[in-house]
C-alpha cells in the first residue's frame, strides 16, 4: 500500500517539484528580463520622443503628407509619438522574446523563432504600402495638376487612377513580401490592369472615334482659333 | 568655377586677346537663325553709332542651336556704315561667340555672358533678346548710357506692348514686384537690361545657377537682386517690342513655375528688405517715349474660361489648405457664372497669389505641384482681364494695371500678417 502511494503520489509529486525548482531560476531570469525590458522601452519611448521632437520630425511628416495618411487611417497622435510608441513596443517585444527563449520551452522557442522570422517581412510590407501610399498621392496629384493644364475633361478620374494604380501596385509588392499567394497576385494584376488598360482601349477606340477624328481635323485643318498670347 | 566658360581653351584665347572692354552686349540664343542677324546688325551698328571711340564686345552665348544661328552670328555685320550715317568706327568692335555650359536655358547663357564681362572688366554691359524684330541701334545706346554717363548700375526696358502680350507680366510679377520692393519696374522681366561691370561681377558671386534662375528665372532675378540690393536703378523706354512667336509647344505651366517659382524664392532671400516697405515710387525713365501701333493679338476666352473652371471643379481640394474662405467661395461660385458674367476681381486675384507665396514659404505642398495648379486660376484672370478690356485703349489698360498695382500694395499687409 505504503509502494503504491509512493508511486502514484509520492514520485510524481517530487517530479514536478524537481521541474518546479529547475524552471523556477529561468522563470525569475525571464521576469527580470521581462521588466527590464518594460523599464528599457518606456525610457527608450521617452528618449526618441524628445530627439523626434527636437529635430522637426512633425513638421516633415506633415509636409511630406504622412499625418494626412495617419489621419485618414484615424490615427491622430503625431508622427514623433507614434515612432517613440512603436521604439518602445520593439524593445519591450524583443525583451519578451529573449524572456521567453529563457524558459526553455521548445514549443514556445520554435513559435517565436517563427514570428520572428516572419516580423522582418511584415516590417518591409508595411513601409512598402506607406511608400506606397506616399508615391500614389504624388504621382496621382502631379498627374491630375498636369491633365488639369492640359484642359482634360476628366482630369479627377486620370488622377485617381494613377493614384489608385501606383496603391494597388504597392499593395502587390507588400502581398508578395509577406509570401502571400505570390503568383496568384502577381497574375490577378496583371489580369486586372491589363484588363483595364484594354477596356480603356476599346472605349477609347469605340466612344471617342468621332472626338478624335474632330480633333484631328482641327489639329489638321487648323481651323480652331488659337491663342497669341505671349506670356512672358 | 572649374565649369566656367572662360576656361574654355578657345573663348580665353579669344579674351586674351581682346584683353579688357568699356561695352560689352550679349546676345543669349537656342534656333534663333530667323531673326538674331538683324539683333546682331543692330546691336553693331548701336555699337558704331553710339559708343565710336569705346572698346566693344558682342558675346553670342548660345544652347546647342541646330539651326545655323551660331554661323549666321558670326558672319552677320554691318555692310555699310553709311548706310547708317556713321562715315567711320574709330575702334573696331569684337565678337565672341561661344556654346554655354550648364542647365540649358537662358539663366545659364546670361552666366556665360558675365563671366566674359568680368574677366573683360567691361565698365557697362547689356543684354538683349535674340528672338526680337523690334530692336533698333538706339536700343544699345538707351540701355548702356544711363550706365556709363548716369552712373545708374541696372536699366530697366519700358516697352509699348500689345493690350494682351506680356501676361505673366502684367497680372503677377509687376504688381508682386512693385508691392514689395517698391520701385516701379514696369517690365521687371522685360529680357533686355542694362547693368554696370559692378552689378555684373555682384551676379556672379550669387550660387543660384543650378536652380530656376538658370532658366526663365532669371530676369526677374536680375532685376530683384538689383532692386533689393540697393543698386541705382533706372529704365528705359525703348519703343515697341515686337518678337518672333514663342514656341507653341513651350508649356505655360512650366513657365509660371518658373518665373513665380523664382519671384517667390527671392521673397525667401529678400525678406528682410521688402518687409519694411511699405507703397512705391517710380523711377527715372530714360529715353523719348511715343505711340507704336501693335498688331492685334488672338484670344479664344471661351477655352479659357473653360481651362478655369476645370481647374476651379478639380483642383479646389488642393487649394482648400491654403486659400482663405472667401476665395474657395468666389472659386466655387464662378463655376455657375456665364462667360459675360464671370470676372475675377483684382482683391480676388492679390489675395490668391500672395495666398500661393505664402503655402510656398511654408512648404504647405511640393513646390511644383503648387505653382503648377496655378495656371488654372491664372489662364481665369487673364480672361477675365481680356473681357474686361477689350474696348480699352493702351492707357486704359495701363491705367486698369495701375489699379490692380494698388490693390497688391494696399493687401499686402495680409502677405506680412501671415508670413511667420
Amino acid at each position: 500500500m505504503g509502494n503504491f502511494l509512493q508511486r502514484i503520489a509520492i514520485e510524481p509529486f517530487e517530479r514536478f517539484f524537481d521541474k518546479v525548482v529547475q524552471f523556477l531560476p529561468n522563470f525569475l531570469t525571464a521576469l527580470l528580463i521581462l521588466i527590464i525590458g518594460v523599464v528599457l522601452g518606456v525610457i527608450l519611448r521617452g528618449v526618441f520622443l524628445r530627439l523626434f521632437k527636437a529635430i522637426g520630425l512633425d513638421r516633415v511628416s506633415e509636409r511630406s503628407g504622412v499625418i494626412e495618411l495617419l489621419k485618414k487611417g484615424g490615427i491622430k497622435d503625431s508622427v514623433s509619438v507614434l515612432l517613440s510608441r512603436i521604439i518602445g513596443w520593439i524593445t519591450v517585444v524583443i525583451f519578451a522574446v529573449i524572456s521567453m527563449r529563457e524558459l526553455e520551452i521548445p514549443t514556445v522557442e520554435r513559435l517565436f523563432e517563427s514570428f520572428l522570422l516572419y516580423l522582418p517581412s511584415v516590417f518591409v510590407a508595411a513601409l512598402i504600402l506607406l511608400f506606397g501610399y506616399l508615391l500614389g498621392n504624388f504621382f496621382g496629384r502631379a498627374a491630375l495638376i498636369a491633365s488639369v493644364n492640359a484642359g482634360i475633361r476628366f482630369s479627377g478620374v486620370i488622377g485617381k487612377f494613377v493614384k489608385f494604380t501606383v496603391f494597388i501596385l504597392s499593395a502587390t509588392m507588400a502581398l508578395e513580401q509577406l509570401g502571400i499567394g505570390s503568383g496568384t497576385i502577381i497574375i490577378a494584376f496583371a489580369i486586372i490592369f491589363g484588363g483595364i488598360v484594354l477596356a480603356l482601349a476599346i472605349a477609347f477606340g469605340l466612344g471617342g472615334r468621332d472626338i478624335a477624328k474632330e480633333y484631328l481635323e482641327k489639329k489638321v485643318k487648323g481651323n480652331e482659333k488659337k491663342d497669341e498670347i505671349s506670356h512672358l | 568655377m572649374n565649369n566656367s566658360i572662360i576656361f574654355r581653351k578657345e573663348v580665353g584665347e579669344r579674351i586674351n586677346e581682346i584683353r579688357e572692354a568699356d561695352i560689352l552686349a550679349g546676345i543669349p540664343s537656342y534656333n534663333n537663325a530667323r531673326t538674331i542677324g538683324h539683333v546682331v546688325k543692330a546691336v553693331q551698328a548701336g555699337f558704331a553709332k553710339y559708343f565710336p571711340d569705346k572698346k566693344c564686345v558682342l558675346v553670342n552665348s548660345d544652347g546647342g542651336s541646330t539651326d545655323g544661328t551660331a554661323e549666321i552670328v558670326q558672319n552677320a555685320g554691318i555692310e555699310s556704315y553709311q548706310a547708317i550715317l556713321i562715315s567711320h568706327r574709330a575702334t573696331p568692335s569684337f565678337k565672341i561667340t561661344t556654346p554655354y555650359h550648364g542647365i540649358p536655358g537662358k539663366g545659364s547663357a546670361f552666366r556665360t555672358i558675365f563671366e566674359i564681362a568680368s574677366a573683360l572688366d567691361a565698365k557697362a554691359c547689356a543684354v538683349v533678346d535674340s528672338d526680337l524684330r523690334s530692336i533698333t541701334p538706339e536700343w544699345i545706346e538707351l540701355l548702356i548710357k544711363p550706365v556709363v554717363e548716369g552712373g545708374f548700375d541696372y536699366v530697366a526696358p519700358l516697352y509699348h506692348r500689345h493690350k494682351y502680350d506680356g501676361t505673366i507680366t502684367n497680372s503677377i510679377i509687376y504688381p508682386l514686384t512693385r508691392a514689395l520692393y517698391g520701385k516701379r519696374i514696369r517690365q521687371p522681366i522685360g529680357g533686355d537690361f542694362g547693368f554696370s561691370g559692378r552689378l555684373a561681377n555682384f551676379y556672379l558671386t550669387k550660387d543660384v545657377w543650378e536652380t530656376d534662375v538658370a532658366k526663365y528665372g532669371i530676369d526677374i532675378w536680375m532685376t530683384t537682386t538689383a532692386i533689393a540690393n540697393n543698386f541705382k536703378v533706372c529704365q528705359s523706354f525703348l519703343g515697341a517690342k515686337i518678337h518672333d512667336p514663342k514656341d507653341p509647344g513651350a508649356d505655360l505651366s512650366a513657365m509660371l513655375h518658373q518665373v513665380v517659382g523664382a519671384t517667390f524664392d527671392l521673397m525667401e532671400t529678400y525678406s528682410d528688405a521688402w518687409k519694411t516697405i511699405k507703397g512705391s515710387e517710380p523711377l527715372l525713365t530714360c529715353g523719348f517715349q511715343y505711340a507704336v501701333g501693335l498688331e492685334p493679338v488672338n484670344v479664344n476666352v471661351d477655352r479659357m474660361i473653360e481651362k478655369f473652371k476645370l481647374g476651379a471643379k478639380e483642383l479646389c481640394s488642393l487649394w482648400e489648405v491654403f486659400l482663405s474662405k472667401d476665395v474657395l467661395d468666389f472659386l466655387c461660385g464662378s463655376q455657375k457664372l456665364s462667360k459675360d458674367e464671370f470676372r475675377m476681381p483684382d482683391s480676388i486675384w492679390a489675395e490668391i497669389i500672395y495666398s500661393f507665396a505664402l503655402a510656398c514659404h511654408k512648404k504647405i505642398i511640393n513646390k511644383e505641384h503648387l505653382l503648377k495648379s496655378l495656371t488654372p486660376l491664372y489662364i481665369g484672370r487673364v480672361a477675365s482681364f481680356v473681357m474686361e478690356t477689350w474696348e480699352s485703349s493702351a492707357e486704359e489698360v495701363e491705367d486698369r494695371i495701375g489699379k490692380l498695382c494698388l490693390t497688391f500694395e494696399d493687401k499686402k499687409d495680409f502677405l506680412l500678417n501671415n508670413w511667420q
